[in-house]
């Protein structure tokens, strides 16, 4: 009966969940002016000099053992903020080109479909950066890379750029000026 | 009302079944059954298997155990569409984006072969509720089934669900019901494999053909009821400071 229990609690569960998922994504506004006011700007730069080995070599060379193991962990929680950040960004961005997905022509469809792509992939970058990050939390020596990311944030903004053209030629990069 | 052979009974073992056909007709006329072949085929193929069950019930000439192979074969046939349904319903949500195509597909194998031994070991330690096999059997083949199935839809489901992806109207619709189908049944068949009461068993009955009603209802709302058009704006960008952040991004991606 135990096992009968306990599946009859899944099914519950997976039920409500469901329900949940689908009944949001028909009540889903689509995205207007509030969705894209919503996006964070990122200093790009500051996040490429966190995920900088040279910088990490530098401060190693530097910075007595425990004094940089403190700076490291730092500069990790930073960057994990970042990655944070940009993933947040996204999630946005999903919406945004979801929404622009249903364009009657063509190359704004097109664009908006790039756009959710190279958002996904961010997002799914962004987990696995995340892990990137948080191990070298615990064992601040070991080594790191989130360039995966910021090379998929690059290509976000070029898509973002491009959508907010075909969208809005008078307007040009309107979206990429808020990221 | 809530007994075996009731008018309620027999309209809720007939009435989806007809309603699927019904479907899987209105589907070809309407051309869908090109975007989504497996679906169409699962109407046909559930909806007969069905009546087949529902006449070699009826009829006085089928001897019980006949019945019961009946029971089987539709089982497993049913299963193995399903299954193809589930990879169609895949595709169509994951497909259009090649950045999470690759992921899923080795998520959803990765989620499938975990689930089978789930589904296993469940099935191992569950007790036989008749000392039949031919009658407990099919009681946990079913729980076998939709757990399998229930868990790689809610997989469909959390995966969408984490990457904010709002899927097509009709495929989160089929996605829906068949989820709603199988996480009911799930419930009822790991009680019905437990639980050898036949009063229980008639209203577990019950409780699946009602939720099978339901969810062919589904199916007919989100395949063919169109949806409410709302005429979009563009959407209004915000104002900023565009040129600094051109010249910052074309630096960056262009150093």
């Amino acid at each position: 009966m135990t096992i009968a229990i306990l599946l009859i609690i899944a099914a519950a569960l997976g039920l409500i969940f469901i329900l949940g998922v689908t009944l949001s994504r028909s009540l889903q506004i689509s995205a207007g002016a509030g969705l894209a006011r919503q996006i964070k700007p990122i200093d790009i730069e500051a996040f490429r000099n966190l995920v900088d080995p040279a910088e990490d070599e530098y401060l190693r060379r530097r910075l007595p053992t425990p004094e940089f193991r403190l700076v490291r962990r730092k500069r990790l929680r930073a960057m994990a903020a970042y990655v944070q950040a940009a993933r947040r960004n996204a999630d946005i961005l999903v919406r945004v080109g979801q929404a622009a997905l249903a364009a009657s022509d063509a190359p704004t469809a097109e664009a908006a479909r790039r756009l959710v792509d190279n958002a996904l992939l961010l997002r799914r970058n962004a987990v696995f950066a995340l892990l990137r990050i948080y191990i070298p939390l615990a064992w601040p020596n070991s080594g790191l890379a989130a360039t995966g990311v910021l090379c998929r944030y690059e290509q976000l903004n070029g898509s973002a750029m491009l959508l907010g053209r075909l969208q809005n030629p008078a307007v040009p990069v309107r979206i990429s000026a808020t990221l | 009302m809530l007994q075996a052979h009731s008018s309620l009974w027999h309209y809720l073992w007939v009435a989806p079944n007809i309603l699927l056909f019904l479907l899987a007709f209105l589907m070809w006329r309407r051309g869908l059954h090109r975007k989504y072949p497996v679906f169409f085929t699962f109407s046909f193929v559930a909806a007969i298997g069905q009546l087949i069950l529902y006449a070699a019930d009826m009829m006085p000439w089928v001897s019980a155990e006949a019945f019961w192979h009946v029971l089987w074969s539709g089982l497993v046939v049913e299963a193995f569409v399903k299954f193809f349904l589930i990879g169609e319903l895949f595709a169509h949500i994951f497909g259009p984006y090649p950045s999470l195509a690759k992921l899923g597909k080795v998520l959803i194998r990765g989620i499938g072969a975990v689930l089978v031994f789930i589904a296993t070991v469940a099935a191992a330690l569950s007790p036989v509720s008749n000392s039949h096999v031919i009658v407990s059997g099919p009681h946990l083949l079913e729980q076998t089934i939709y757990l399998i199935e229930s868990g790689l839809l809610l997989s469909i489901f959390l995966f969408s669900a984490y990457f904010r992806l709002s899927s097509e109207r009709t495929s989160l619709g089929i996605c829906f019901g068949l989820a709603v189908s199988a996480f009911i049944h799930l419930a009822t068949w790991a009680f019905a494999a437990n639980n050898s009461s036949r009063q229980v068993s008639v209203w577990l009955d019950f409780i699946n053909m009602v939720t099978y009603h339901v969810c062919v209802l589904i199916w007919f709302y989100y395949l063919l009821v169109p949806r409410e058009v709302t005429t979009k704006s563009a959407v209004p960008l915000p104002e900023n400071n565009l040129d600094v952040w051109n010249r910052e991004l074309e630096r960056l991606v262009h150093p």
